[in-house]
């Protein structure tokens, strides 16, 4: 399984990064290769390439607030989750959404 | 239905929009005031460089609304609500509805926007003019007509009422009213809620109302001030309170708290968060309470221990922060229990995780 997401919090100063490292480690741990874009309110860090994101079987976008480039990910499978529910539980989230792709596919 | 309105996404991305000119233009008051400026009214007749740095911040202040109502009409119709959006705020401003008038007006706008993109349809020849030409001008006299006819009005009572409300309360209220945005800017260490009071402290500021301005300071040093206190007095009577990696988290979220950045405590209290939240709200809402009541006024908005002297009261607030900062320590130092020393980060993830309503996932 490969993902990529976007992290996006409302100061974009903390929220963003802790969710970022949350739910890269929760990924790597579950075995998942995963890149995680930032759009804190310095601008855009580590930003997805299109070959990642054309590889990735869903986006999972953790953001409180609008995020650019969102035509980037049309026709992909998208999640969008506020940074809370990533950062209380960002292994039981991702598991859940990767049942939920499981069933519908 | 509301849930699909994401008003506060929209918010949100407007505060995230407007915070870093919020601190930029309070500094620069700061920093011009501080020095002797004063806001230029004569241009001809010459100037101070105080008085230009004062003037500059007094007019970023004033591009407050319409950077809020542009963000979420941005928000809401993406590219094409921001050129709208910037003048119905600029009204906003202009007619004293303030950054109330600038959320609702950017909600309109971005409402009014969506439905023009959706609804006018064009011939082939004229698709070019339709988001260039047509959407601007369609939307911005819309906009235009109910934010000075309709809207507007309303809002500017609503402020009015709102600032002599607040100018108006006396003692027991203004403690009151201070420990409620005290409590709800140290909630959740600089979360959403605390954007909730900061958001409605800047407005104010705008209304030229500063007591707000100084709770939220105050409430927002008293989370890491409060935990290195109560560091501080586990270290004293040598009852351990924190683990090796908190004593390290402790160490960065007090140079941190100083210029006002709360956050510092959020790996604190991830793993404490009942102890944590209930011991900061409460310092800060007493402290926020104190600091209503004695009046002491901020006109900035943040920059931490650095803006006290630029407050009408400076001592005063310090022993107000202190007072609250104390209160919180005392309760963690009394109510934390002895950690549980683990060997670094690899522990269980899956079983401190807590519970999400997996219901709410929607795969698109």
């Amino acid at each position: 399984m490969k993902i990529v997401g976007v992290a996006a919090c409302t100061s974009g100063i903390a929220h963003t990064y802790i969710a970022r490292e949350k739910v890269m480690k929760a990924a790597q741990k579950l075995g998942y290769e995963i890149h995680m874009e930032t759009q804190g309110t310095i601008g855009t860090e580590n930003e997805l390439t299109p070959e990642q994101i054309k590889e990735a079987d869903f986006v999972l976008l953790v953001v409180d607030i609008k995020i650019g480039g969102k035509d980037r990910f049309k026709g992909k499978k998208v999640v969008e989750v506020p940074t809370n529910t990533a950062i209380k539980a960002p292994t039981k989230l991702i598991e859940a959404v990767v049942t939920k792709l499981h069933a519908t596919a | 239905m509301l849930k699909k309105l994401q008003l506060k996404k929209h918010a949100m991305t407007a505060i995230s929009y407007m915070l870093p000119l919020v601190v930029a233009a309070g500094l620069l008051i700061a920093i011009g005031n501080l020095t002797g400026g004063k806001v230029i009214t004569d241009f001809k007749g010459g100037y101070t460089l105080p008085s230009a740095l004062t003037t500059l911040g007094v007019w970023g202040m004033g591009l407050l609304a319409p950077v809020i109502s542009a963000a979420i009409a941005y928000s809401i119709a993406d590219r094409p609500g921001i050129a709208p959006g910037l003048p119905s705020g600029i009204i906003s401003y202009n007619i004293g509805a303030g950054f109330l008038g600038g959320m609702l007006g950017g909600f309109i706008t971005g409402w009014v926007v969506l439905a023009l993109v959706k609804y006018i349809k064009v011939p082939k020849w004229a698709e070019g003019l339709k988001p260039m030409m047509i959407i601007p001008l369609l939307s911005s006299l819309i906009m235009g007509i109910l934010m000075f006819f309709i809207v507007g009005q309303p809002i500017v009572w609503l402020t009015n009422g709102l600032t002599s409300f607040l100018n108006g309360m006396q003692g027991s209220a203004r403690f009151v009213f201070g420990m409620i945005l005290g409590g709800m800017a140290a909630f959740d260490f600089g979360g959403p809620v605390n954007k909730v009071a900061s958001l409605f402290a800047d407005g104010l500021l705008l209304q030229g109302v500063q007591e707000p301005e100084a709770v939220k300071i105050l409430a927002s040093m008293v989370p890491p001030f409060g935990v290195t206190i109560s560091w501080v007095l586990s270290k004293i009577f040598h009852h351990k309170i924190y683990s090796k990696e908190e004593e390290d988290n402790i160490k960065v979220a007090f140079p941190m708290g100083i210029v006002m950045i709360t956050e510092g405590v959020i790996p604190i209290a991830a793993v404490d968060l009942i102890r944590l939240v209930v011991s900061c709200s409460f310092g800060a809402a007493i402290g926020g309470g104190l600091s209503m009541m004695w009046g002491i006024k901020s006109p900035v908005p943040s920059g931490g221990l650095f803006i006290v002297p630029a407050m009408n009261r400076p001592l005063l607030f310090l022993v107000a922060l202190l007072i609250g900062s104390v209160i919180t320590g005392l309760i963690l130092f009394a109510w934390k229990k002895e950690p549980v020393e683990d060997d670094g980060l690899e522990k269980d993830m899956e079983a401190e995780e807590e519970d999400i309503d997996i219901g709410d996932i929607n795969i698109t």
